[in-house]
């Protein structure tokens, strides 16, 4: 059975224009419901071993589909976001394995250190946790650091030792800060840092107790 | 599939739309008063103007009202005031469709005042926000002017923007549009109005067009009225330059049409005007040029100066220090603070953009739009839960980049991504 038109004539093509005007504008909205759709189904299918490998070790798989996440909205192709993933995951067991047990956060943190360039052994510092001290300012400055051309070494020995001698957020915001603002000066980044260091607030050391007499 | 099966699956289709979430509307007030000095030809005219302002801007519409008053002699004359609406649609491969609506009155001595809306559609293309072009219609209706019909428009016009606004020289926006006018003029013939067309005094003679003889004037509906199907066309070019606290603006055109419809007073005109901001806040206006007459509202050419001050009332941050970064160079300065109910409050100082979106792992890397809270100062709250976040910002729809006074590092898509540390003492 034919179904006969309701509208006047005259409406019809107006009312097709403003409906594919519509349409038109829908299909973005549509395609943003499910930001995976853009994913091939076999970068999806490697993309979910992944996360159950890290659900099986009893850790959060978010940074991986968030990563995920951020190669659609920049618009790389499947296979680099696959890619991406994969190092993240890879970042992020051997965290753990350096680190123990540790907050979602902090893992993420230690995981985008390993992703900037640091060695596994050089998180080992950090193992130790001390109540009441974050070391998210630390991973920060530290994956900044390499970012800025500071050699690896060199800023692991520099990101340790202040972590060592109790550096607050504070002070490695402040140490950040004037590498920074060394490096825009032309400064070596290398010599730069090691300049501040130098000058960064330590705590005095402990008092050594006292040694019997002999005898 | 027949016609009426098209348009149901396509309005079906249509609903897809899904509501807008989390509408960020900014109202933005301010206000004009200074000297105003106008001259048509007849005595000129001093008076202080009082020009209020007031606009409400969501993500795909603003709304706009303004008047302005004229303090002469000890007494208050409204002048003019104008309503308008503008819809916009989302921006698709850099097309967008736009539709505008103004309803407005302009008093004059000789035109008693008389009001006019206009509705008029657009459809943009954008070059990644350095550039564009445009192609529009409409239909301008006025009122209380019984010797103009309604006006069929058309406009077209191309933009480009030069320049950074984080650099010396600024940035300058350049605009060249055409519009045309088709009307009809109606007079009766005792009407002698300088701003309507006498039957009486013009000559009701031929003219030759395209080798064929066609009379100028045709008859009306009336034995005592005649009309005339009328036309003329501006061009006119105008020039932005923001250059930090200093803003100067120009314009110049000409009009095309034959002299029955364009007077010699109106062929040409230009204006200038530059405005320096004292502050956020507070700016002083100065300015002045010519106008090309109205034939729409029966408003003559007039040449015209002005000098005042402009006061802005949009609500301000008093504690982002600008900071410039080369990595960044549109983004002055970036700063972020704790909120209500686990809110972080992001600030960010840019000049001279349209849109400043930033996106992160806090929001799925999903883009989010900035709400403009002063001349060059963008706010958004979001929510942050503690640790290290990841974040980029664009304006304009361009590349994104790691913010200013951020820590950044590579984000493993040949790009870099800012670092921002949320402490837990610090969420609340």
């Amino acid at each position: 059975m034919r179904l006969e038109s309701k509208l006047p004539r005259w409406l019809v093509p107006p009312a097709l224009r403003i409906s594919a005007l519509l349409l038109l504008c829908a299909l973005p909205a549509a395609a943003q419901q499910d930001p995976y759709l853009k994913l091939d189904q076999n970068s999806r299918i490697a993309i979910e071993q992944l996360s159950d490998s890290l659900r099986q070790l009893g850790l959060s798989d978010r940074p991986l589909w968030s990563k995920t996440l951020q190669g659609i909205r920049l618009g790389v192709d499947n296979r680099t976001i696959v890619g991406a993933v994969r190092k993240k995951f890879t970042n992020l067991r051997t965290a753990f394995t350096v680190l123990g047990p540790v907050g979602d956060a902090e893992l993420d943190a230690a995981a985008a250190v390993l992703e900037a360039g640091a060695k596994p052994s050089q998180l080992s510092v950090f193992k130790q946790r001390q109540k009441g001290r974050s070391d998210l300012q630390a991973f920060t400055v530290w994956a900044d650091l390499i970012y800025r051309s500071v050699p690896g070494d060199e800023a692991a020995t520099a990101i340790t030792k202040l972590w060592e001698d109790g550096a607050d957020e504070a002070t490695y915001r402040r140490l950040w800060n004037d590498v920074q603002a060394d490096i825009s000066q032309g400064l070596n980044p290398g010599a730069a840092l090691q300049a501040r260091v130098r000058e960064a607030p330590v705590r005095p050391a402990a008092a050594k107790p006292p040694t019997p007499p002999e005898g | 599939m027949n016609e009426p099966k098209v348009a149901i699956l396509c309005a079906a289709a249509a609903l897809l739309v899904p509501a807008p979430r989390g509408l960020a509307a900014q109202i933005v007030s301010k206000i004009e008063a200074g000297q105003f000095s106008v001259s048509d030809g007849s005595l000129p005219m001093n008076a202080l103007r009082l020009a209020p302002s007031i606009q409400l801007e969501l993500p795909h519409a603003k709304f706009k009202a303004r008047g302005s008053a004229f303090i002469s002699e000890q007494a208050l004359q409204l002048a003019d005031g104008i309503v308008s609406g503008t819809f916009t649609s989302p921006t698709v491969y850099g097309v967008r469709a736009e539709m505008t609506g103004n309803a407005s009155r302009a008093v004059d001595d000789r035109s008693l005042g008389n009001d006019q809306v206009d509705v008029q559609t657009r459809i943009h293309l954008q070059f990644r926000s350095r550039g564009g072009l445009w192609v529009g219609g409409g239909v301008a209706r006025p009122w209380r002017l019984a010797v103009v019909s309604s006006a069929d428009v058309t406009d077209a016009g191309v933009w480009a923007k030069l320049g950074d606004a984080a650099k010396a020289l600024g940035i300058a926006t350049f605009t060249a549009t055409f519009t045309n006018f088709s009307f009809t003029k109606v007079a009766s013939v005792t009407d002698t109005g300088s701003a309507s067309l006498s039957c009486a005094s013009v000559p009701m003679s031929s003219v030759v067009s395209n080798g064929t003889m066609r009379p100028l004037f045709s008859t009306a509906v009336s034995a005592t009225a005649c009309e005339r199907n009328s036309r003329f066309g501006d061009l006119e070019g105008s020039m932005h330059w923001d250059l930090g606290a200093l803003e100067l603006t120009a314009q110049m055109g000409h009009r095309f049409g034959d002299s029955y419809d364009v007077t010699d007073d109106s062929r040409r005109w230009s204006s200038a005007m530059g405005t320096i901001w004292l502050n956020d806040r507070i700016a002083i206006v100065a300015g002045g040029g010519r106008q090309p007459a109205l034939p729409l509202r029966g408003i003559p050419a007039r040449n015209y100066a002005m000098g005042g001050i402009e006061l802005a009332y949009w609500p301000l941050s008093r504690t982002a220090v600008p900071v410039s970064l080369p990595r960044s160079p549109l983004v002055k300065s970036f700063e972020h603070r704790a909120g209500t109910q686990g809110l972080q409050k992001i600030v960010i100082r840019v000049g001279g953009v349209e849109t400043v979106d930033v996106m992160g792992d806090f929001s799925d890397w999903t883009p989010l739009t900035l709400v403009r809270r002063g001349r060059d100062l963008w706010e958004l709250s979001v929510p942050m839960s503690p640790g290290m976040h990841q974040i980029n910002v664009r304006v304009d729809k361009g590349p994104w980049v790691a913010p200013p006074n951020l820590p950044m590092m590579k984000d493993g898509f040949n790009g870099d991504v800012g670092l921002l540390v949320i402490n837990p003492d610090k969420a609340h």
